[in-house]
């Protein structure tokens, strides 16, 4: 017996059950060897699973635990992890919550396990520092319309149309049980991190298009000329400087360069 | 190696307890795939434990013994991390974790045999000069024993450290578990292993199930693994030690309490 083999049949009892590999091991006349190769193959489901619940904690609470579990034993029955890092494990949660749940509550349960490894993905993601609200202030008047900003590394956006995030709340004891899972008018969220605190909000649609141009490497003049196609002519500068301190003012932004200049 | 003294290893429970209450501790063993992330809170808290206690790598995800090809993600990942921690150093398991792209996130133990040794060598060394230092490898506790096993594992053990010119992590917790599982006198184990390779050893506990002993380092350590430890001691010498404790984390202040048994049992062992 080779040891590609070897370690290919034992693998794949751990994974289906279907015996592959007590030929190859030692103490058959032993009693306990199914509860031995039972310590590897319930070992790897209560692991993946244990893994399963630490970034859908929100997801546990609103399905219940029983649930949970079912929906976990069926998401690892299904997909063995190809990443060296657990944590990276339930990144497609979300569809078998919507494949086992259909209608209108399967939908914010998905949108809330979306939104929860959306949090995660914030929680850990890359390191940099905000840019300071002062650093603005030597830009020239003429340069203005050439800044582009760079967003913080943290920063995801994803649009909701349920109530995944008052159920996330409530989860969290910051709110009261919403009367349902069900649908709501549809909103982009953000989350970022300050330092190591995750922030999260919903934006009006105006803003929500404005940051996507700015994250997609509008120039302060290119947004401007966004804004005009939803603004009042006069009001429009107004209302790009206004985003622009909110969100310097909230750390949304790592970043600025002058096209043409080294920023 | 440096004999470090007695420590623990680093769980997130723990972060602000360590920087607010300052124990002494020898070192702090962080988790390597905990930090394999690109960043936030557990690598801030990494930078500032770091600058207050010498910190080693324990990694789970090396999987030296697998027969897929070592994972080139996992190794640059790996070496980054290393370049920005420095660790004192870095060990992973004596085992295999998957093959064929899938991850079991297990420690699947090897068969010992020569096949296995040869397999071994050369991805050791590999490793090794990624990194330019020798690793530390743990043995691993195991449920079940392979029929092409054709020596036992502290001879294995002490043929690959010597072959592949690394150094050994003990785990006493794992020792005793695999001599009731596996039906061998642990003290034929400590005596066949090589002293001057063995860099760190790691106690836990685990937890007794009908007909063999399931490694679930969940738990205090157990007097049996106790007594282990004490002539671990008395065989090796003084070793860098520490209380691996990977679920029901208690807080520290337990913890130093265990590892201060350990402190003293080591004590006994340099004063006889
Ligand atoms: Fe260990």
């Amino acid at each position: 017996m080779s040891l590609v083999s070897l370690q290919r049949d034992f693998q794949q009892e751990v994974l289906t059950r279907a015996p592959r590999v007590a030929d190859d091991l030692a103490g058959a006349e032993r009693g306990d060897l199914p509860a031995r190769l039972g310590a590897y193959v319930e070992g790897y489901r209560g692991r993946l699973a244990e893994a399963l619940g630490v970034p859908y904690g929100a997801l546990r609470k609103v399905m219940g635990p029983d649930a949970f579990d079912d929906l976990a034993r069926a998401y690892i029955e299904r997909n063995p992890s190809r990443h060296y890092n657990i944590r990276y494990y339930g990144a497609d949660l979300w569809q078998l919550v919507v494949e086992r749940n259909p209608g209108e509550a399967g939908a914010a349960l998905g949108e809330l396990a979306r939104w929860e490894w959306l949090l995660a993905d914030v929680f850990d993601a890359p390191d940099d520092a905000p840019l300071p609200m002062e650093a603005l202030a030597a830009v020239a008047p003429t340069d203005w319309p050439n800044a582009a900003f760079t967003l913080r590394a943290s920063l995801r956006r994803v649009v909701l149309a349920t109530n995944a995030v008052e159920w996330w709340r409530w989860a969290n004891d910051l709110a009261s049980a919403p009367a349902a899972l069900a649908p709501a008018p549809e909103a982009t969220w953000l989350a970022w991190r300050r330092g190591t605190q995750t922030f999260f909000r919903s934006m009006s649609p105006l803003e929500a298009g404005a940051v996507e141009a700015v994250a997609g490497g509008a120039t302060f003049g290119d947004l401007c000329e966004k804004l005009a196609a939803d603004v009042e002519e006069t009001e429009v500068a107004l209302r790009a400087a206004s985003f622009l301190r909110t969100w310097l003012s909230e750390e949304l932004i790592a970043s600025f360069a002058i096209a043409g200049h080294a920023g | 190696m440096r004999n470090l003294g007695f420590g623990l290893g680093l769980r997130p429970d723990h972060y602000e307890a360590l920087l607010a209450d300052r124990p002494r501790l020898g070192f702090v063993e962080a988790l390597t795939e905990n930090y394999l992330i690109p960043g936030g809170r557990p690598l801030h808290y990494l930078e500032r434990i770091r600058a207050r206690y010498p910190v080693v790598l324990h990694g789970v995800s090396l999987s030296i013994g697998s027969t897929a090809p070592l994972d080139a993600r996992y190794l640059a990942d790996l070496k980054a991390l290393v370049d920005r921690v420095e660790p004192q150093w870095v060990s992973d398991h004596l085992c295999w974790t998957g093959v064929d792209g899938i991850n079991l996130h297990d420690l699947m133990p090897m068969p010992y045999t020569g096949e296995a040794i040869r397999h071994l060598v050369p991805r050791i060394r590999q490793v090794q000069d990624l990194l330019g230092r020798r690793i530390l490898l743990e043995n691993v506790s195991s449920y079940v024993a392979y029929r092409s096993s054709d020596m036992t594992e502290w001879q294995f053990l002490a043929e690959l450290a010597s072959e592949a010119d690394c150094l050994l992590l003990l785990d006493v917790n794992n020792v005793y578990v695999n001599s009731v599982n596996h039906g061998f006198d642990p003290d034929e184990f400590l005596r066949g292993i090589p002293a001057d390779r063995v860099a760190q050893i790691h106690l836990a506990g685990h937890e007794r199930q009908e007909s063999f002993i399931i490694d679930t380092h969940d738990a205090p350590v157990a007097d049996p693994v106790w007594a282990l430890y004490q002539r671990s001691v008395r065989r090796l010498g003084a070793v860098s030690t520490m209380i691996e404790r990977d679920a029901n984390i208690p807080p520290l202040g337990e913890l130093l309490d265990e590892l201060a048994v350990a402190e003293r049992l080591a004590g006994v062992e340099a004063a006889a």
